[in-house]
């Protein structure tokens, strides 16, 4: 999978997976890969920066989806227009072309704002909480991890947004309660 | 948020917001208020009744700016109120969680975070003791002696970090505190770093939209002093 921008169809039919490639490639380059099942996708998904799912494929796998549900587009369903409050990330049996482009369009300009998914720290996150638990100061983290003191901002933003914590000594308490450090 | 006026009656407001009684007192009423209202009561006390309800009401609500933070009050009783406040937190609401917390370890098992949030709580405490010496020891007597250039970045950046720190006391007891503890004195802990810090960032706006403005003012106009 492309690592530079994928998005990942999973479970729809052929036909439904032809033309949402058509229509992405329309007006972006993105990388689009297509599974037909969440069991085939589940072991690149880390590697998906964005989904368009089928209903039943959402409902069933719902833990994955709900907290990526920004990342997510969903196609079909029984749900009325009127019903769902997801109606500005679904594709329904009677959406026109112009719907479909605005949906997948919204989509696909949401990649560079980052998920936030409360609690789950990535690798990078945890070298950043590690470091901040050490005493060090964003501009020796952002040497040490060879990135930007503003990357190593954005970093701290993130870690007190999923952790809940906003000072430097609560995330050094926090590390050290769940064996970071 | 109800706005309140000199026509309010103060057992009212204070009924519905009891978090206020600690403030009523360091503005100078105490309890037993009667039947009164706030102008009246201001009144009888010698109390300025614009710049009590600007504390009250910027106290109350997170969104109120007091209507004119510079002219209404002189800035000696806004360094007269937290002083006052200051005092309250050192000789009453500090020793009252830390007392508080000594019996909740006393009392709970081994196998709990206690300590570590205990030791937390001290990090909390004494850089919030730092600040308010500096504040009552060398802020405040350089106001009084019409020094208005006195450094107050120190101040901001200080109190922000304590406002965060105490906000983060109490997401650890909410959320990361693990093993057995005494609930009833676990209670008496939270609730009372709860009052602290509800206080704290109340009062943090009292110098962020009346004191702090005031300071301002006087330096633009080249005033000295506090009248």
């Amino acid at each position: 999978m492309n690592r530079d921008g994928c998005l990942a169809l999973v479970g729809l039919r052929a036909l439904e997976s032809l033309g949402i490639r058509s229509v992405v490639h329309g007006f972006s380059d993105l990388a689009v890969e297509s599974f037909g099942s969440f069991r085939e996708f589940r072991p690149v998904a880390d590697k998906a920066d964005a989904f368009v799912v089928s209903a039943d494929v959402f409902v069933g796998n719902i833990d994955y989806f709900m907290p990526r549900k920004s990342k997510t587009v969903i196609v079909g369903g029984d749900l009325g227009r009127e019903e769902n409050a997801f109606t500005s990330q679904m594709i329904f049996p009677d959406s026109d072309e112009a719907e479909i482009n605005a949906v997948l369009k919204n989509l696909i300009s949401s990649l560079g704002e980052e998920e936030i998914v409360p609690g789950e720290l990535s690798q990078r996150e945890k070298e950043v909480l590690r470091l901040i638990a050490s005493g060090k100061i964003n501009k020796e983290i952002a040497d040490d991890l060879c990135i930007s003191v503003n990357t190593v901002i954005t970093h701290r933003k993130n870690l007190s947004a999923k952790l809940g914590i906003k000072s430097a000594s609560g995330l050094s308490l926090y590390a050290l309660m769940n064996g970071l450090i | 948020m109800a706005i309140f006026n000199k026509e309010s009656k103060l057992a009212d407001v204070v009924l519905s917001n009891p978090q206020l009684i600690p403030v009523v007192n360091r503005l100078g009423v105490s309890l037993g208020v009667g039947d009164s209202s706030i102008g009246s009561i201001c009144a009888n006390a010698d109390i300025d009744s614009d710049f009590f309800l600007s504390v009250v009401n910027t106290f109350l609500d997170k969104d109120y700016f007091p209507v004119n933070p510079r002219g209404a009050f002189s800035l000696d009783k806004t360094v007269e109120y937290l002083e006052k406040t200051s005092r309250f937190y050192q000789m009453v609401q500090l020793p009252n969680i830390e007392r508080h917390f000594n019996s909740l370890l006393a009392r709970s098992g081994k196998e709990n975070n206690l300590v570590l949030l205990q030791k937390f709580f001290i990090e909390m405490k004494n850089q919030l003791a730092e600040c308010l010496l500096y504040e009552t020891e060398t802020f405040f007597p350089a106001l009084k002696a019409g020094k208005i250039n006195v450094d107050k970045e120190r101040l901001v950046a200080g109190y922000a970090e304590v406002e965060e720190k105490l906000h983060d006391l109490l997401y650890f007891f909410v959320v990361h505190l693990r093993g057995d503890y005494d609930c009833n004195l676990c209670m008496a802990v939270v609730s009372a770093i709860f009052s602290l810090e509800k206080d704290f960032c109340q009062n943090n706006r009292i110098r962020n939209r009346i004191l702090f403005p005031k300071m301002d003012e006087m330096m633009c106009n080249g005033n000295v002093g506090l009248e």
